[in-house]
């Protein structure tokens, strides 16, 4: 394929998952720290993310077990599981937490449970999307095409296009998050 | 991921590498705080509990005993290599929520050091608490770049000895002076700065005393 093909389709992925709510601001941030140094600060952080939170669900589910339920405890879970998810921008992740947290609240043990399972849902469908992101960052970058990080490297004019496309793309982000 | 704390020696003057502590029980968390504060070019230690917060600046009750309130000052603490700029806490954690831990630290040897809470609610009363127990700026996580560049004033500001009057101004629009006879800082911060209104907590524009 054509290496900017590769780079086309890595950046309709990443505007489809922003306009579907899947993603929001703050996965854009985490691209922008991205650079020479830390080529890969984006996955690893969403890796980290990954790797701790099955634990917290894990817990979740366990507590939602008990009888009679520890509320505030899974309140503590809970809030500690939306702050990692909003961190990485997962915001449809986030909103779920949002739900759970005010049935936890309401002591409404079943809306818990129904809330639980979305939680889990969104969790997983993000989860395999990021998978094939970054799946075709990769084959972008086996492809030569031009690097989404900041990089010394890349030729100007390369630069240059792929930065007045990306400020196209952010304004559009930044103008939906503020209306 | 714990970096060693940069030694100058005697005083900072060019170039001073700037040192955080960071605190947050995320790990995820931490991993998006050291690449903030690295980008920013600061050097940062992350701990994930008030209390190994504590255990790094000597405050543990064991360790407080081997010296007193008064011969311990920070100046004696950078001698024997121990610099920190500005402490982050998370507010929320298992165990030493980040108000415990700010109202230790403001009640230390280390009170001068600015300490900045976050947290992923939105609580007026909470952060009207952390402001009121000294707390220098309360940001809603998730952090950004642009939310590091808001602590610039007060890292500055750590440079300064107590001992000294400094007044000045940034680019932000902050007037800081020092009061030399009860080290008390009073920072004045002008209301609608350009921030959007969803990162900033509502008490935008309270003068801090």
């Amino acid at each position: 394929m054509d290496k900017n093909r590769h780079l086309q389709r890595q950046l309709d992925m990443k505007r489809s998952l922003l306009d579907q709510g899947y993603l929001d601001e703050q996965f854009i941030q985490l691209e922008e720290l991205q650079d020479d140094d830390n080529p890969d600060f984006v996955e690893e952080t969403v890796t980290t993310f990954y790797n701790n939170s099955a634990r917290f669900l894990q817990n979740i589910e366990h507590t939602l077990g008990d009888c009679p339920i520890d509320f505030p405890k899974l309140d503590n879970y809970m809030h500690h599981f939306k702050g990692s998810s909003s961190s990485i921008g997962a915001t449809r992740v986030k909103n779920e937490c949002t739900r759970f947290i005010e049935y936890c609240q309401a002591a409404n043990a079943q809306g818990c449970v129904r809330t639980f399972l979305q939680v889990k849902q969104e969790h997983a469908i993000l989860k395999a999307k990021l998978e094939t992101y970054f799946q075709m960052a990769k084959s972008r970058i086996a492809a030569g095409a031009p690097s989404l990080c900041r990089s010394k490297n890349t030729s100007f004019a390369e630069f240059a296009s792929y930065r007045k496309y990306k400020l196209f793309r952010k304004s559009d982000i930044v103008y939906r998050y503020l209306k | 991921m714990e970096l060693q704390a940069d030694v100058s020696g005697t005083q900072q003057t060019q170039n001073p590498h700037f040192h955080v502590l960071a605190v947050d029980d995320s790990l995820t968390e931490r991993k998006l705080l050291e690449r903030l504060f690295k980008e920013s070019s600061c050097e940062v230690t992350l701990v994930d509990s008030g209390d190994k917060a504590l255990e790094y600046l000597r405050l543990l009750d064991s360790q407080e005993s081997e010296s007193t309130a008064s011969s311990t000052s920070t100046r004696s603490l950078q001698k024997e290599g121990l610099k920190v700029n500005l402490i982050m806490t998370d507010y929320s954690m298992p165990g030493m929520s980040g108000y415990d831990l700010l109202k230790r630290v403001k009640g230390s040897s280390w009170k001068d050091i600015p300490v900045v809470v976050m947290s992923s609610e939105n609580v007026p009363s909470r952060i009207s608490m952390c402001l009121e127990e000294g707390a220098e700026e309360f940001l809603l996580k998730p952090l950004q770049l642009s939310d590091l560049k808001k602590l610039q004033p007060h890292l500055l500001k750590s440079l300064v000895y107590p001992s000294k009057v400094v007044n000045s101004s940034t680019d932000s629009g902050n007037d800081i002076a020092m009061n030399s006879t009860n080290n008390n800082v009073v920072i004045k911060r002008k209301a609608a700065s350009p921030d959007p209104l969803e990162r900033r907590p509502k008490l935008q524009g309270l003068a801090v005393v």
